[in-house]
C-alpha cells in the first residue's frame, strides 16, 4: 500500500529537495531513537509526507549528525519534535500491521518474508503501540474490516477504500488545533482513499490473472484485468475527485515552509503517479526494483 | 485584524492592479463553488470573509491616502455568497415530498450523517428523492463513487428535476471546475510521459551513499 505518495522532486528547486531530504532523514533518526534500530527500515516517502502534514507548517530546528547512510560527513536533518514523534509511532504501527496482514494473506513459504518483517518490527511496534493505543486500535479495527470486505468480494470501491481512508485519517486525531484536526482528517481520508484505489489499479492485471480479490474487477466487471475506456474514465473521475477534496482541505491551512513541497505533490505528483499507474508504466518503470517494492510491502 | 497585505499575500509596494490580481486569485480559490457540499465549507467561508475584509481595507487605505474619492473596486459581493449545502436549509430550499425526507435534509445540513442514514434506511419508498439524498450522504462521507451512482439513479427517475441534474453535473465536471494554482487539474491531463517516467525511477535521496542506504533497506 506504500510507494504512491511522493513529491515530484525533479520539479522542485534544490533548496526544496534538500528540505524534503531533511524531513526524510529527520524521520529516520526519530524512528531509530523512539522505536529502535529495526524501525528505520520502514522509512519511505509516504511516511515522510505524513510527518510533513502532521507538522502543520512548523519547521523543526535543524540538527547535524553522522549516520549509517552518511558515515563520514555530518548531514543536516529535522530535529525531533512532537509531529515527527507522532509520525514515527504511527508509521511503525501501520507497517507492523501491514506485515501481519501479509502473513495472513500468504501461504507458509510466501508468508515467510512477512513473518520475518513482523518479527523484526515486534519490539518497535510494542513501544509505538504503547505510546498511541488509540491509533493502534483503529488500525487493527479497519484492517479487520478491510479483510472481511476482501473475503466477501465486495463489489464496492468506496467500502474497502473507506476502511483504509479511515485508518489513515485517524493519524490526525492528535492534532492540537481543532481546525487543523478537521483539515488533516479530510486530507488524510482522501489521500488514503486515493492510495487504496491506486494500489488496486496497480495490482489489477496481476490480481485478475491470479484470481485474487480486487474491487476494480467486481465494480467494473474487468475479469481480464484490462481497462475499458468507460471504466477508466469513471475510475479517473472518482480518484480525481478525491484529490480535489484533498486539495480544497489543504488550501485552508498555512503549511508554512512546506507549502512548495505539498503544493507540488498534491497538484502534480499524485496525478503523475496516477497516470503512470493507469497506463501500466508505474511498475514497469521500476523494473529491477521489483525486489524493493516487495520489501516496501513487507515493511 | 491581521495585516491586510499579508492576508492578500502582496507587499505594501504592490500596484493596485497587483493587489486586485492577488485578491481575485484568492477569491477563486475559496469560492463557494469550490467548496460545494464540502464538510469544510465553514472554514472556507471564514477565509473568504477575511480576504474580502482585507481587500476592502487595502482599498480604503489607498483611497484615503490619495485624497479620498470612492473607488469602484469594492469586494465582490457574489464571492461572499452561499456556502450552504442546499439540502433544505436555506431560503431557496427544495421542498421534500415527505416529512421524513425533509428531516433527512435537515440532518445532512446539520452534519448528522448517521441520523440521515438511519432515516433513509427505514424509508421504504426508494423514489428519486430518496436516491438523491442517499447520494448526498455518500458524498459527505467521501464515498464518491456511490454518491455518483445514486445521483445518476435520481436523475434517471426524475429527468426534469434541476437539483438532481445539477448534483450529477457537479460530479461529472469536478476536475474541470477544480481550482489549481497551475491551471490543469486531473490525472489524464498529466501529459508529460517522460516526467512521469523520471518520477517512477526511484530517486535516491542519499545520493552520495545511496547504495549503502538502499542495501540496508533491502535487508
Amino acid at each position: 500500500m506504500f510507494g504512491y505518495v511522493r513529491p515530484p522532486l525533479d520539479q522542485l528547486p534544490p533548496e526544496e529537495q534538500e528540505r524534503f531530504r531533511r524531513a526524510y532523514c529527520g524521520l529516520c533518526h526519530t524512528l531509530r531513537c523512539r522505536c529502535g534500530l529495526p524501525a528505520r527500515f520502514i522509512l519511505n516517502y509516504d511516511f515522510t509526507f505524513l510527518a510533513i502534514l502532521l507538522s502543520g507548517g512548523e519547521e523543526p530546528e535543524t540538527r547535524c549528525a553522522r549516520c549509517v547512510a552518511s558515515p563520514l560527513k555530518k548531514r543536516a536533518f529535522c530535529g525531533g519534535n512532537p509531529a515527527l514523534d507522532l509520525a514515527a509511532d504511527e508509521s511503525v504501527i501501520l507497517a507492523y500491521w501491514q506485515a501481519r496482514d501479509g502473513v495472513e494473506d500468504h501461504g507458509f513459504l510466501k508468508g515467510l518474508r512477512y513473518r520475518a518483517a513482523s518479527r523484526a518490527l515486534w519490539g518497535s511496534y510494542r513501544k509505538a503501540a504503547a505510546a498511541r493505543p488509540e491509533f493502534d486500535r483503529v488500525t487493527r479495527e479497519q484492517l479487520r474490516r478491510l479483510s472481511e470486505l476482501e473475503q466477501t468480494k465486495s463489489p464496492s470501491l468506496d467500502k474497502p477504500a473507506d476502511a483504509f481512508a479511515q485508518l489513515l485519517s485517524a493519524a490526525a486525531d492528535e492534532a492540537a488545533d481543532s481546525s487543523l484536526r478537521r483539515i488533516l482528517h479530510q486530507m488524510l481520508y482522501h489521500l488514503g482513499r486515493w492510495v487504496y484505489l491506486m494500489d488496486a489499479a496497480d495490482d489489477l492485471k496481476e490480481d485478475a490473472a491470479a484470481g485474487n480479490y480486487n474491487p476494480l474487477i467486481y465494480r467494473y466487471g474487468l475479469t481480464d484485468g484490462a481497462w475499458t475506456e468507460e471504466s477508466r474514465a469513471s475510475f479517473t473521475q472518482t480518484v480525481d475527485h478525491s484529490i480535489r477534496l484533498l486539495a480544497t482541505a489543504y488550501e485552508l491551512w498555512d503549511f508554512g515552509c512546506w507549502t512548495p513541497i505539498l503544493e507540488h505533490t498534491i497538484y502534480a505528483g499524485l496525478f503523475q503517479v496516477g497516470k503512470a499507474v493507469l497506463s501500466g508504466t508505474y511498475r514497469a518503470g521500476r523494473t529491477g526494483q521489483k525486489k524493493d517494492r516487495n520489501v516496501e510491502e513487507t515493511t | 485584524m491581521n495585516d491586510p497585505y499579508k492576508v492578500l499575500g502582496v507587499p505594501e509596494s504592490a500596484t493596485d492592479a497587483e493587489v486586485k490580481k492577488a485578491y481575485l486569485e484568492l477569491a477563486r480559490k475559496y469560492h463557494p463553488d469550490n467548496y460545494h457540499d464540502n464538510p469544510l465549507a465553514d472554514l472556507a467561508q471564514e477565509k473568504m470573509k477575511e480576504i474580502n475584509a482585507a481587500y476592502e481595507e487595502v482599498n480604503k487605505l489607498r483611497g484615503s491616502s490619495r485624497g479620498g474619492g470612492s473607488r469602484s473596486t469594492a469586494s465582490y459581493g457574489g464571492y461572499s455568497g452561499s456556502y450552504g449545502y442546499g439540502y433544505g436549509g436555506g431560503g431557496s430550499a427544495q421542498q421534500s415530498g415527505s416529512s421524513v425526507l425533509q428531516q433527512v435534509r435537515m440532518s445532512i445540513n446539520a452534519g448528522d450523517l448517521s441520523r440521515a442514514e438511519a432515516l433513509l434506511t427505514n424509508y421504504s419508498d426508494h423514489n428519486a428523492e430518496w436516491n438523491f439524498l442517499k447520494g448526498a450522504v455518500c458524498y459527505r462521507r467521501g464515498w464518491l463513487d456511490e454518491a455518483k451512482r445514486y445521483y445518476e439513479t435520481a436523475a434517471q427517475m426524475d429527468p426534469g428535476n434541476q437539483e438532481y441534474r445539477q448534483a450529477l453535473e457537479f460530479m461529472n465536471g469536478a476536475s474541470r471546475s477544480a481550482y489549481s494554482p497551475r491551471g490543469g487539474f486531473g490525472t489524464e491531463l498529466c501529459g508529460n510521459s517522460s516526467l512521469c517516467q523520471q518520477l517512477c525511477c526511484t530517486y535516491l535521496l542519499c545520493n552520495g551513499c545511496g547504495a549503502g542506504f538502499w542495501g540496508l533497506r533491502c535487508l
